[in-house]
């Protein structure tokens, strides 16, 4: 066997033993903890500072003011029935898509997909259109059938606004639990029955404990969306005359900027975000998932029998709701001269187009804007939500479980209370990028990197860490497997991850809406400028736009990797 | 060619230690198992051997190398090793010849035309030639474990390792593969070291057979050693089966039990001392009465006793004997000329060197 000289003769033995990637490892880890820690930082620093040095004043404000009270209060209100709507309305719906021979299920979850993937701001003002007070579509149609004075409904008000924010949320109820729901397999329940249940009793004793835990961390993920909603409550509750925590915040960034306040009152959000979170941590972990697993096992479907089609019509009305109206007054929207008149010949127009994106001034350089942060925090984002899990799943630098944690912990954090922090943290040396597209970037980054971090970390898990030693023995080094085996096989999960994250960016607006400055508008800040303008037919043109470009990304996605957005494989 | 020296291996998970001081000792060219129950820390010595994991104490030595200490450790990729690996690892994005290539890939100075060259001889070798542009998924089980081995060997390492790389194949296979690993030991001569779990693979493909028991190597010897000779209740009960009986030495030669008398193959035994025997049940003869009597009064230990249990196995039949004043039941793997019914009483014949005094203690 004729090798050439060893290495070990020739360098000391020392330097032969020093991992040459672990620099990488290192600055990526540096990387995520300054993303996270830096606004975060600053976030408590301010809301404890003052002139004469630390005071808990802001605080005592906070809680004091009745206006900011009020707003506490109010959001608590919405949280808590926006949870309770989304549970109802996502619950029986996944038991029918996942446990019954409900018709056209691959339509559904279809539907359900695209109001999982609708901007929540544009499903409110769409519910503007449609059911505002005086010329909602809705209204107006129900005047002209009974001939009475009042609306039907009023959607500036906080059940409109509980409302339309469950039809956006309760997809993630619906996902959660009709991924449980698959994983039980039917011969659970038949044990039950051979043993003498009844139908209700197997219900009541095995499947529903073992869906326990899935329904009230959905419950609490509905919860979490709600509190943390920027656009919708802006959109509806702020006509209707009362704030929300977001909303409030953001009022407080108005001439004169309340800074310290708006980090006071931060603080409350994200600490309830946190422990919410670690509560459906808990609830999650402690019995179930795992049990659940298990190999084989048939899933029987279960007949309806003559309820099919009544099952199937609520489900539609649901969807209606959530997709067909808010979708259809858009398109008319776009379309007409005047949104609120019927959709005839004359009121048809391609001006909004026209003005849209050639005469309104920011439109184009947002929409340029958009792409363009979409693209960088994409691949930025992918890019390092890939090496962070890398590091963690092969265990490769001390504290690889920190880093796990504060790649999560962004989930915790409130784009608005985000947007905070990072505003806080750079509009001072060293770091001014307050009015560059950095700050958006450096936002969007940190807002995307729970969502990345965990599809890469499902990635990683499915490559057996074998294939990369088989490489190394053989004579490879650390960076070298990376890119020759682990990321090409890889692929398909980064690329999944990097869809994740344009399409979260391109809608992002709770923190941007803060962050914004005249020279660097996003298209959701535009669509919200429009909106104070009364621009409705901008705003439609603008939002499908929108769409389109997210429906693009999905389509994309579905069709080169052959995976369902939900996580689903076809 | 270098052998491998390992003294004192100690590696920790948390306050777990998966191998313990662990002494080793690979001759150049010589094959090695290392053999054990999951979770007895083999694995975890190749891989320490390999470089992936970095000891706690103890160092490994390749020829004169130190690879492994607490101080320094270095990595796998420049030790000029190779290894098989247990699920194969055979990266699917890769053809049979991207995968087997890869290693020859850093040598430096070796042409293409020659990677191509060794390429093919390997794969041919392992009888998969033109199988070059295939990719793994295409193969059959058995055909990925020989691309597995191909990749290894065609890098020419100085070590080979080999965790368990016969199980996840179906039992006929996994027996051809056994004297195919052995054949192409025997024709490449590359100092190995192969884990595994099972006996049978161990005692056909080694020259040595190293078995471990938490974290330790507890005897090292040829199968015929290990079978023959096994010095702790550990490795007798682990290396195909056996009767364990345990007693006092009354003489350097005898043990008792109660009334039971066994004169044993040592004479080395401490009077008083506790002792425990190891007897194969093939050892052990049943006789009928009249064998006895011409039996008595040579060497034999002769017993007498009751058959319980009869189960008739095809090419021999197990018999469970109760001695007859005492405690011990025998197991006893008799050819199925003779029958006898559960009930009836026998006569037992065992050589004095077919009781084993198993001599140190298990920790």
């Amino acid at each position: 066997m004729n090798h050439e000289a060893p290495v070990a003769r020739t360098l000391p033995s020392r330097l032969e033993g020093i991992d040459r990637s672990l620099p990488v490892w290192v600055m990526a880890a540096l990387a995520l903890a300054l993303l996270i820690l830096l606004p975060l930082g600053w976030l408590a620093y301010v809301s404890v500072s003052s002139e004469s040095g630390a005071t808990l004043a802001h605080y005592g404000r906070v809680f004091t003011d009745p206006h900011l009270q009020k707003a506490l209060w109010n959001t608590v209100v919405l949280a808590f029935w926006v949870g309770l709507a989304s549970l109802a309305i996502g619950a029986p719906m996944a038991w029918l898509s996942a446990r019954t021979d409900l018709p056209g299920k691959r339509v559904i979850r279809g539907l359900m997909m695209a109001s999982f993937v609708t901007p929540p701001f544009l499903g409110a003002f769409a519910w503007v259109m449609l059911a505002g007070p005086n010329a909602g579509v809705l209204n107006k149609l129900y005047r002209a059938l009974t001939g009475a004075e009042d609306p039907l409904v009023n959607i500036f008000s906080m059940p409109g606004l509980i409302f339309v924010v469950a039809l956006y949320t309760f997809p993630y109820v619906f996902i959660m639990i009709a991924n449980t729901l698959e994983l039980i397999a039917s011969d659970l329940e038949e044990a039950a029955s051979i043993l003498g249940a009844g139908r209700l009793q197997v219900a009541l004793t095995v499947t529903l404990p073992m869906v326990a835990p899935a329904i009230l961390s959905g419950f609490i993920l509905a919860v979490l969306q709600a509190l943390a909603l920027f656009g919708s409550p802006a959109i509806l509750a702020l006509p209707a005359g009362f704030h929300t925590i977001t909303t409030q915040i953001w009022a407080l960034f108005h001439y004169p900027p309340k800074v310290e306040m708006a980090a006071a009152f931060s603080i409350p959000l994200l600490l309830a975000t946190a422990l919410l979170l670690l509560l459906q941590k808990r609830l999650l972990g402690r019995r179930g998932y795992a049990s659940v697993g298990g190999k084989g096992g048939q899933r029987r479907r279960i007949p309806l029998g003559v309820w099919r089609y009544p099952a199937l019509l609520g489900c539609l009305a649901v969807l209606a709701c959530s997709i067909f109206l808010p979708y259809g007054i858009l398109a008319k929207a776009a379309f007409s001269r005047a949104w609120a008149q019927p959709m005839t010949w004359e009121n048809f127009t391609l001006g909004n187009f026209w003005f849209t994106f050639f005469q309104y001034s920011s439109t184009q350089s947002a929409i340029l804007n958009t792409i363009e942060l979409g693209i960088m925090t994409a691949c930025v984002g992918a890019g390092l939500a890939a090496l962070l899990a890398y590091i963690a799943n092969r265990k490769l630098i001390l504290g690889h479980q920190l880093l796990t944690f504060l790649a999560l912990a962004p989930v915790v954090i409130p784009g608005v209370v985000l947007a905070v922090g990072l505003f806080v943290a750079y509009t001072r040396p060293p770091l001014l990028l307050y009015g560059t597209l950095w700050i958006l970037f450096v936002a969007y980054v940190t807002k995307e990197m729970p969502v990345g971090y965990s599809q890469s970390d499902a990635t990683f898990r499915g490559i057996h860490p074998e294939l990369e030693e088989a490489g190394r023995i053989l004579g490879a080094g650390r960076l070298r497997i990376l890119k020759e085996i682990t990321a090409p096989l890889a692929r398909s999960g980064i690329i999944a991850t990097w869809c994740f994250i344009f399409i979260g960016v391109i809608r992002e607006l709770s923190a941007s809406i803060i962050l914004f400055t005249p020279g660097t508008k996003v298209i959701s800040v535009v669509i919200f400028d429009l909106k104070e303008e009364g621009q409705f037919g901008a705003i439609a043109v603008l939002g499908l736009f929108m769409l389109a470009m997210t429906f693009a990304i999905v389509v994309l996605m579905q069709t080169v990797l052959g995976r369902d957005f939900l996580g689903a494989k076809e | 060619m270098p052998g491998v020296v390992i003294k004192g291996l100690t590696k920790r998970y948390g306050k777990v230690a998966a191998v313990e001081r662990l002494d080793l000792q690979v001759k150049p060219g010589e094959l090695v198992s290392l053999l054990g129950p999951s979770g007895c820390g083999k694995t975890t010595t190749l891989r320490l051997v390999a470089g992936f994991l970095k000891p706690e104490a103890g160092e490994i030595w390749v020829g004169d190398r130190c690879l492994s200490s607490p101080a320094t450790v270095v990595p796998p990729e420049r030790r000029q090793m190779a290894m098989i690996f247990q699920s194969y690892a055979l990266w699917p994005h890769m053809t049979v010849a991207g995968n087997v290539v890869y290693g020859l890939r850093f040598k430096k100075g070796m042409t293409k035309a020659e990677r191509e060259r060794r390429v093919k001889d390997i794969l041919g070798v392992v009888q998969l030639g033109g199988f070059e542009s295939r990719y793994p998924g295409e193969l059959s089980g058995g055909q990925q474990q020989r691309v597995a081995v191909a990749r290894a060997l065609v890098v020419e390492p100085e070590i080979l390792l080999l965790d368990e790389p016969l199980s996840n194949l179906d039992a006929n296979l996994r027996e051809e593969m056994r004297f195919e690993i052995r054949r192409l030991h025997e024709a490449f001569g590359i100092t190995t070291l192969y884990v595994t779990h099972d006996q049978g693979e161990a005692m056909v493909i080694s020259d040595r057979i190293a078995v471990l028991h938490k974290g330790r190597v507890v005897q090292v010897g040829t199968a015929e050693e290990l079978f023959q000779q096994p010095r702790t209740r550990f490795v007798a009960e682990f290396i195909g089966r056996t009767n364990l009986v345990d007693g006092v030495a009354v003489e350097p030669g005898v043990m008792a039990r109660g009334t039971l008398r066994l004169r044993v193959a040592s004479f080395g035994l401490k009077s008083g001392a506790r002792v425990t025997v190891s007897i194969r049940p093939h050892e052990i003869e049943l006789v009928l009465d009249h064998q006895a009597r011409a039996l008595a009064g040579g060497g034999e230990n002769l017993l007498r006793g009751m058959v319980q249990r009869v189960s008739y196995l095809g090419d021999a039949v197990d018999y469970q004997v109760q001695v007859e004043g005492s405690d011990v039941i025998l197991r006893v793997a008799a050819p199925p000329l003779l029958r006898f019914q559960p009930g009836e009483a026998v006569s037992l014949a065992v050589a004095p060197a077919a009781c084993v005094p198993l001599t140190e203690g298990d920790t």
